[in-house]
């Protein structure tokens, strides 16, 4: 128990402790972590095969280029208890199998809301806290663990680099490109051609090795004590998870209308601009494959097959510890909302923040962060750079998130300051003791002044 | 700041299409990218009923023989999403000039050098090709080709098409019959397969110029200015109702025989009423308002037969004189005399009209010249001074004005301006794009809007242009300004949906067109 008590100090805040303060990032171990991984990736490119070479370094500088974007955005997560934790879970793993034991093999937190894991090069899986927060046990994160895991034990990123070179720089590719480069006329209907072709592949090879990656996942998940039916339920939510769940259009007045400033029907209304105000996909084919984890159900019904007869001895939800899974969950909803105001998506970190206060209406963080995104989207739109920190309404975004973004299109500049104020008036002087909380008042009270 | 500074949005650009794979490269062998490219030739604005909806790109995107391309035009909503991309083979000599929405189908208007038509597409929500109207263009519309090379109107809105609700669009062309000039009005169904077109029999005058100023049901509303003789001063101008359902003149009204005539400018129907309300300067009835001084601005109200059945006058010396220092010639100090660029009722009923400021100054550089040289080489520049507010009240009479300070720029110089009339040198600056405004935004209903307009600022902070914005938000005016030095090569502005304009940006170096919504503050 007293274990417990210490790591939940560790965490910055538990399901109890009312007000949140994020994890401070540790910019050094960052900074040293990027480096040791420059490293390895500039002695790995030593290590290519000389035909195309020129191209494969091309392709990897890509990868590269996206993995340190991942440091140098401090998207890493530096919670010595987070990592610890996930640490146990990896360990739980190469417990289970001795093969992969001294493999080079890192997992880390990302801070990103969006509800996926990957594994992105370099020996590195990032598992988003936007999918650990909504997972239901540790057999589903250790799922989710294992399927990125093959994906680097079965060298898909690598296979996929060097195939593409391969074909791309193939004579046959090559004859059509010079053809193509020929022809004085239908250029394009013959590119159209040769690239439907290529993109068919890709798509294929792609769907191909996520199912090869539930295969592996099962297989190395049935060696551990952890349930492997976790992956039936992980793959059972990935196919919903990018539905809402926050109901903006009931939401956004109950939060934001005061007696001094009423909520006005107008702000939420969309104007019946172009095809309605929204471009619309009305491709339903198109549906699926839009998703973040589209193929749920194939994939389902193809790990049942495989899966059929399967026993294992011991099967659990939570073999690490499960009061850690909780409250990193928790935790993990705040720091995303910190990390989408950060990395500036104001109306991403808004929508996560107004998710929350549903519950928590009163949580003095949730709070704070609402004006500190109004005082921010109210300066981007005074120095016309709210383009730079907001999202434009979009058919690829969810309904409710879409309601948001037209509810920020919709607004003046003294609508937005007068909404921040009044919200946070209500707060006062409850929150007062809480020093974010009376940042962003004393700043909302300037612009009403302006 | 010189009307140099307007660069067309036609402008011409080499980007890659969307549809290219970045990820496909390759060094010393082939590549996408070194096989292929696509070539922007037209963009612009989608509008309906004044306000921004969409923006159009037209790319050539191949050559499919030697008269043949392939064209895509892609589709973007107001939010800057790809709505549609609609591919055809048409004429190597391809141009869109304008495009509308009525709401159920967007319209085209191409220009088409090979076939030598004017092919007016109507398109429906799903980038189905509804109909082509397709007419010849010769001689007789050379007017509307050098309008579209040369005539600066409100940046990024439309000049000659316009829709009528979700019955159709209707455009507006300048037409040449000899020496003659007049104007053909085409009207194009979006339900049927239905056109037609209204071309003047009755009018006396050689010369005629029509102005699209709005629609109801049942009426297309026009202003035409007619005169005799090509460099005659001596102009009369006519409001013009054409039935859409007769397919004939309605009314021509020159109000002649009345105290006054008016130079309709504005037309809008009246909410809860059949009537139209009609705004325009107003002269006295034996005044030429070619070369005469308007003696304010008037407010008609106006059955949908042509009965004015309401009519009201605003004096510059008397009404507007309480709030500007105006003469009785309409001149106001330090701003001069005001052009009229917009006119905007609100929900309550109250009028904002936007006027910009011109004045003729002594040339320095021209009476140096004069003496000098000993010919003439105009004495006399016109300047263009800063914006002015008007606001009416539900009486239609003004209620106040305020004067926007910008800094003033020589607009024209030269013989021209020692001689022209007022009013014509007003007509010769809107034409050429002299003046600093740009366009409004608003709301649909007018409950906000945004004046638009450049400014060149040369302040401790600053030295470069501006793009300004003066904003009604119901109850009060506020300012803005975007300071539009930028690494890109080239930065321009334009409308979109209300609260917003659009950034634009090209990158030479990059070939990148880079274009973003940003809200007004």
């Amino acid at each position: 128990m007293l274990i417990l008590i210490c790591l939940f100090a560790c965490l910055s805040l538990s399901a109890q402790v009312k007000d949140f303060y994020p994890a401070p990032q540790d910019d050094a171990y960052l900074s040293k972590l990027a480096a040791k991984y420059q490293e390895q990736y500039k002695a790995n490119l030593n290590k290519l095969p000389s035909q195309n070479k020129q191209d494969l370094v091309e392709a990897y500088q890509h990868r590269w280029d996206n993995i340190k974007e991942k440091f140098d955005k401090k998207e890493v997560y530096t919670s010595r208890a987070a990592q610890e934790y996930l640490d146990r879970l990896v360990a739980a793993i190469r417990q289970g199998n001795p093969a992969l034991a001294k493999m080079e093999l890192n997992c880390y937190f990302s801070r990103s809301d969006v509800p996926n894991a990957a594994y992105i090069g370099e020996g590195i899986i990032l598992f988003n806290m936007g999918l650990f927060s909504r997972l239901n046990n540790e057999s589903e994160a250790v799922f989710v663990l294992c399927h990125e895991l093959a994906h680097y034990l079965l060298r898909h990123s690598e296979n996929s680099i060097q195939q593409y070179v391969s074909t791309i720089n193939s004579e046959e590719v090559q004859a059509q490109l010079r053809n193509i480069k020929r022809s004085q006329y239908q250029k394009h209907e013959q590119l159209e051609g040769l690239l439907k072709g290529l993109t068919f592949n890709s798509r294929r090879h792609s769907r191909d090795h996520e199912a090869q990656a539930d295969s592996m996942a099962v297989q190395l998940m049935r060696n551990t004590k952890f349930d492997v039916t976790g992956a039936y339920s992980t793959l059972a939510l990935l196919d919903v998870i990018d539905t809402d769940t926050l109901n903006t259009a009931v939401c956004l007045p109950q939060v934001f209308n005061t007696a001094e400033y009423p909520f006005r029907k107008k702000w939420i209304a969309r104007s019946s601009g172009l095809l309605g105000g929204h471009a619309l996909v009305t491709d339903t084919t198109m549906a699926d494959s839009l998703k973040t984890h589209p193929d749920c159900t194939k994939r389902t019904g193809l790990l049942k097959t495989m899966m059929n007869g399967w026993k294992q001895p011991v099967a659990v939800k939570f073999a690490v510890d499960s009061a850690t899974f909780v409250s990193l969950q928790h935790v993990f909803r705040y720091e995303t909302i910190e990390y989408a105001y950060l990395n500036d998506n104001y109306t991403r970190s808004l929508f996560l923040t107004l998710e929350l206060l549903q519950k928590s209406p009163d949580d003095a963080y949730l709070v704070a962060q609402t004006g500190r995104l109004l005082n921010g989207i109210y300066g981007a739109q005074k120095g016309h750079t709210l383009s730079k920190v907001t999202d434009l309404p979009s058919p690829a975004y969810p309904g409710n998130y879409n309601l948001l973004l037209q509810f920020i299109q919709n607004l003046y500049l003294e609508d937005i300051a007068a909404i921040d104020y009044y919200y946070l008036k209500k707060h006062h002087p409850q929150l007062d003791g809480y020093a974010p909380f009376k940042t962003a008042l004393e700043q909302s009270e300037k612009q009403m002044k302006n | 700041m010189s009307h140099a500074k307007k660069i067309s949005f036609l402008t011409v650009l080499v980007l890659l299409l969307g549809l290219v794979s970045p990820a496909l490269y390759a060094q010393a062998k082939l590549s996408i990218d070194k096989v292929y490219s696509a070539y922007l030739r037209n963009s612009g604005t989608i509008s309906a009923q004044g306000q921004i909806k969409g923006y159009f790109f037209l790319y050539q995107s191949d050559k499919i023989d030697k008269h043949t391309n392939e064209y895509t035009l892609q589709i973007l909503d107001e939010n800057l999403n790809k709505v549609r991309s609609i591919k055809f083979e048409d004429s190597k000599k391809l141009n869109l000039l304008e495009s509308a929405f009525n709401g159920n189908s967007i319209s085209f208007l191409f220009k088409n050098e090979d076939n030598k038509t004017l092919d007016m597409k109507i398109y429906d929500l799903d980038g189905k090709l509804k109909y082509t109207y397709s007419r010849g263009y010769d001689k007789k519309t050379d007017d509307l080709m050098k309008q579209y090379e040369t005539l600066h109107t409100d940046e990024g809105m439309n000049k000659n098409v316009f829709d009528m609700g979700e019955q159709g669009f209707v455009s507006v062309m300048p037409m040449r019959e000899g020496k003659q000039r007049t104007y053909e009005v085409d009207y194009y169904s979006s339900q049927t397969k239905k056109q037609w077109t209204y071309v003047p029999t009755d009018d006396e005058e050689r010369y005629a110029f029509a102005e699209y100023l709005g629609c109801t049901d049942s009426l297309i509303i026009l202003e035409v200015m007619k005169k005799n003789r090509a460099l005659s001063g001596n102009v009369t101008s006519h409001l013009v109702g054409i039935n859409v359902v007769t397919k004939k003149k309605q009314f021509d009204l020159d109000y002649a025989g009345e105290n006054y005539k008016m130079m309709p400018s504005y037309v809008a129907p009246l909410e809860g009423s059949p009537n139209v309300l009609v705004i325009g300067p107003y002269f006295d009835k034996d005044d030429n308002i070619g070369k005469d001084f308007s003696k304010g601005l008037a407010v008609y109200e106006m059955t949908t037969s042509g009965k004015v059945v309401n009519k009201v006058y605003n004096t510059w010396a008397g009404d507007f004189g309480r709030y500007l220092a105006t003469n009785r010639k309409g001149k106001i100090d330090e701003v001069g005399y005001l052009y009229i660029h917009k006119v905007i009722r609100t929900p309550d009923h109250k009028l904002f009209i936007v006027g910009e400021g011109y004045k003729r100054q002594a040339n320095a550089a021209g009476i140096a010249m004069s003496v000098l040289a000993g010919g003439n080489v105009g004495v006399t520049k016109i300047v263009v001074t800063d914006m002015v507010m008007m606001e009416f009240n539900d009486k239609y009479k003004v209620t106040g004005a305020t004067i926007y300070d910008k800094t003033n720029n020589t607009a024209m110089a030269g013989v021209a301006s020692d001689y022209n009339s007022q009013h014509v040198l007003a007509n010769y600056l809107k034409m050429i794009g002299a003046f600093d405004y740009e366009f409004t935004t608003g709301e649909a209903d007018n409950s906000a809007f945004a004046v638009c307009y450049s400014d060149y600022e040369r302040s401790h902070e600053y030295h470069g242009q501006t793009f300004n914005a003066i904003r009604y938000n119901g109850s009060k005016f506020t300012t803005d300004k975007i300071q539009l030095k930028s690494k890109a090569s080239t930065l321009r502005v334009f409308p979109a949906k209300a609260g917003s304009v659009m950034i634009l940006e090209y990158f030479k170096k990059d070939k990148r067109l880079d274009f973003r919504l940003e809200k007004l503050g």
